[in-house]
């Protein structure tokens, strides 16, 4: 019984994290109606930033959030102002336009051979720092004090951004151009900055995510795809666009891969989660929070 | 039509007279012996490649220069490179070029398993011998081919050196073993060693309380060091990649997992940047590989330091292996005192080759058994720790290896 418990909280944490990385795939469909296939490589280049950081200055991993977040958001923006914006331009009456996701597939190989033929090859893990390998004990118990920090900042993220699209002038205008592009510029809103910066604030999320692996987990030029396949997996799950979605989604996979090992191989919860994901896909196609309309 | 086909059918003709003529007193006024080696020189591991071509010309450069082969009148040796490109049809047909035109009385490589399978079997078609310095996969000794002479130790070796290093630690330090987990990439390679690890698990009478196999690209681990840590098993065996190496280490590290030893089996846990990853986490931990730069007998050191002020960098398992392999050559043609290659093959075959250069391997000797296997190469078990000069790996089994001065730490403290 206590192992149930201590796997489901695991499984509880590590998969709020995952959420947390899938969140800013979400946002960006959730405005572009574009799959971003470069997902997974903006958070390896956000875990660059992320471990350069803290391992040049020597802070507390969640420090490099002051840096991370911005340069990341600032990434994103011209990310999507320069490369995308003029296929999007040329595509503009297509409502999901396919070209796109041609187009963030390069920007996926181009950034993570960069990143290989810069960086080498080598997994990197970053040197000692109050957070690595630190657990609550109790009694037979164990709980990663890393990954408990990592979900909590997710929670707190996925508020955050709901509240921001909800409440603010911003926000609304970008829930405005995912509704409807051509009645959103009727009114006044230049949709193309809204993509930039709807882009950005995928990526800044992307970037907190990152910073939230990096005490645990290794940087490395592949390290993206690991977490692209799950992201892609989690948002529909949880319904493309939907922002609590990813994040439930994300706890679902996370309780699969942490409980499903103690009663089965490790190698059969992946078989697990896809089967899932194929169910969904048949019973509810719009995903468990997502509505038919985009919200 | 008709015309070409009577050129063709002379040319045809002419080309085995030419033959018939050519191989018999080409083999009369030599002054060489040919060594073929055929190896991958670009293409994928086209870097092992070129660490085997180096180890075998400093052997060779040491033997001429030593005055060659004496029962042959000091006869050189004369080496000649194909480059396979890690392709089985690319070495076929190197192999057949090599022995058809170059005439060549030995032939060596080809470090890719897949390549080495069928080339041997052009060798054994012409009766030239085959040396294999590494190529790990069982079958290439079990064709029940009379010209193929490996080196390395054969793939089912690994695990036995495991299991028979387990069964001396606990002898040596008087701590018995009972419970062994098994965790392993979800692969051919991880699922072949775990099947072996069953057989030997059994026929030694321990208990398996855990059988894992997981994803190399699980991006969580702690469910499979949740497991390890509940099967509370004495020893952990591992084949791991390079992320997941790293993972599970540090995992393990972090969720206090008592042990009293890890052993791996090279890949993951062997990759240079492995220590620098974990740090101090990979410590105690046991690594089986073909040869350590530290290996305790007598002449390692100083070849290593030759090689690496030659080449740059340390000499590897299976460039020492290739090293072995021309010495190998060099004791068999001084008993054979011929170029014939029957005269050659019979010599190979009765090798028992204890002392000179070559010998800086793990074991004693280098014999062959009826299938053409060395029958004494072994593997040698490292620790990494640090004796001194921060986390390094240390040659601990077999013991005539180990590096004087350490013991190694068993059980995990």
């Amino acid at each position: 019984m206590i192992y149930l418990i201590e796997d489901t909280i695991n499984g509880i944490l590590m998969g709020s994290i995952y959420g947390l990385t899938a969140l800013g795939l979400t946002i960006i469909f959730g405005v572009l109606k574009v799959v971003n296939f470069a997902h997974g490589t903006l958070l390896m280049v956000s875990m660059y930033a992320a471990y350069w950081t803290v391992s040049l200055s020597g802070l507390h991993p969640y420090l490099a959030l002051v840096i991370v977040v911005p340069v990341m958001y600032v990434f994103g923006y011209y990310l999507q102002d320069i490369v995308i914006k003029p296929i999007f331009k040329a595509e503009k009456d297509v409502r999901e336009p396919s070209t796109v996701i041609i187009v963030t597939t390069g920007v996926w190989y181009v950034l993570d051979n960069l990143t290989l033929m810069v960086f080498g090859p080598q997994y990197r893990s970053l040197p000692d720092n109050p957070l690595q390998g630190k657990m609550i004990e109790l009694g037979e118990m164990f709980i990663s004090v890393p990954k408990l920090w990592g979900a909590i900042t997710a929670v707190a993220t996925a508020y955050a951004v709901y509240y921001f699209f909800q409440k603010t002038r911003t926000g609304r205008a970008i829930r405005a151009c995912s509704l409807d592009r051509d009645a959103a510029s009727l009114s006044g809103i230049n949709q193309y900055k809204i993509y930039n910066m709807a882009f950005g604030l995928g990526t800044a999320v992307t970037g907190i995510a990152a910073v939230t692996l990096v005490p645990f987990y290794n940087t490395f030029p592949s390290v993206g795809v690991l977490f692209d396949i799950k992201g892609f997996i989690i948002v529909v799950l949880g319904g493309l666009g939907s922002i609590p979605g990813a994040i439930i989604g994300g706890i679902i996979v996370g309780i699969i891969e942490s409980v499903g090992p103690q009663f089965m191989t490790a190698t059969w919860t992946e078989a697990i989660v896809y089967g899932l994901f194929l169910l969904v896909l048949f019973v509810k196609p719009s995903g468990l929070f997502g509505v038919k309309y985009d919200w | 039509m008709k015309f070409n086909r009577f050129w063709a059918a002379t040319a045809v003709a002419g080309l085995l007279i030419s033959g018939l003529i050519f191989t018999g007193p080409a083999a009369a006024g030599e002054t060489t012996i040919k060594i073929g080696n055929i190896i991958p020189l670009s293409g994928p591991s086209a870097s092992v490649g070129q660490q085997g071509k180096n180890a075998r010309e400093m052997a060779v450069e040491e033997i001429n220069a030593a005055g060659g082969i004496k029962s042959l009148g000091g006869a050189k040796l004369e080496m000649l490179y194909a480059d396979s490109e890690s392709k089985p049809e690319r070495g076929v047909s190197e192999a057949e070029r090599l022995i058809n035109t170059e005439k060549v009385n030995v032939l060596t490589g080809c470090w890719n398993s897949a390549v080495t399978y069928p080339t041997t079997a052009v060798a054994e078609r012409y009766g030239v011998p085959f040396i294999v310095p590494v190529s790990v996969s069982d079958k290439i000794t079990e064709q029940g081919f009379k010209n193929v002479f490996r080196i390395a130790a054969k793939d089912s070796w690994w695990t036995r050196d495991q299991f028979a290093f387990l069964k001396d630690m606990q002898t040596e330090f008087n701590t018995p073993v009972k419970k062994l987990a098994f965790v392993y990439e979800n692969g051919d390679w991880g699922k072949g060693m775990a099947g072996q690890w069953k057989m030997l698990a059994e026929k030694d009478g321990y208990e398996v309380v855990l059988d894992e196999p997981y994803p190399s690209t699980a991006t969580d681990l702690s469910p499979v060091v949740q497991k390890i840590r509940r099967s509370r098993a004495d020893v952990l065996l591992l084949v791991s990649n390079a992320a997941d190496a790293i993972l599970l280490t540090n995992t393990l590290a972090e969720y206090k997992v008592r042990l009293k030893a890890i052993v791996a089996t090279g890949g993951g846990h062997a990759d240079p940047f492995f220590i620098k990853a974990v740090g101090k986490n990979a410590r105690y931990l046991f690594d089986i590989v073909e040869w350590e730069a530290d290996i305790n007998k007598p002449g390692a050191k100083e070849t290593n330091a030759k090689y690496k002020a030659k080449y740059g960098y340390n000499l590897t398992g299976e460039a020492v292996d290739a090293y072995v392999s021309m010495y190998v050559i060099k004791d068999a043609l001084e008993r054979a005192a011929s170029f014939d290659k029957d005269a050659i093959r019979k010599a190979l075959a009765e090798t028992n080759l204890t002392s000179g250069p070559g010998m800086i391997v793990g074991y004693d000797a280098v014999q062959f058994d009826n299938s053409g296997q060395n029958s004494h190469a072994s593997p040698v078990i490292v620790q990494i720790n640090d004796a001194g000069n921060g986390l390094e790996r240390i040659t601990v089994w077999p013991k005539s290896a180990r590096r004087a001065g350490y013991t190694p730490v068993f059980p995990k403290p």
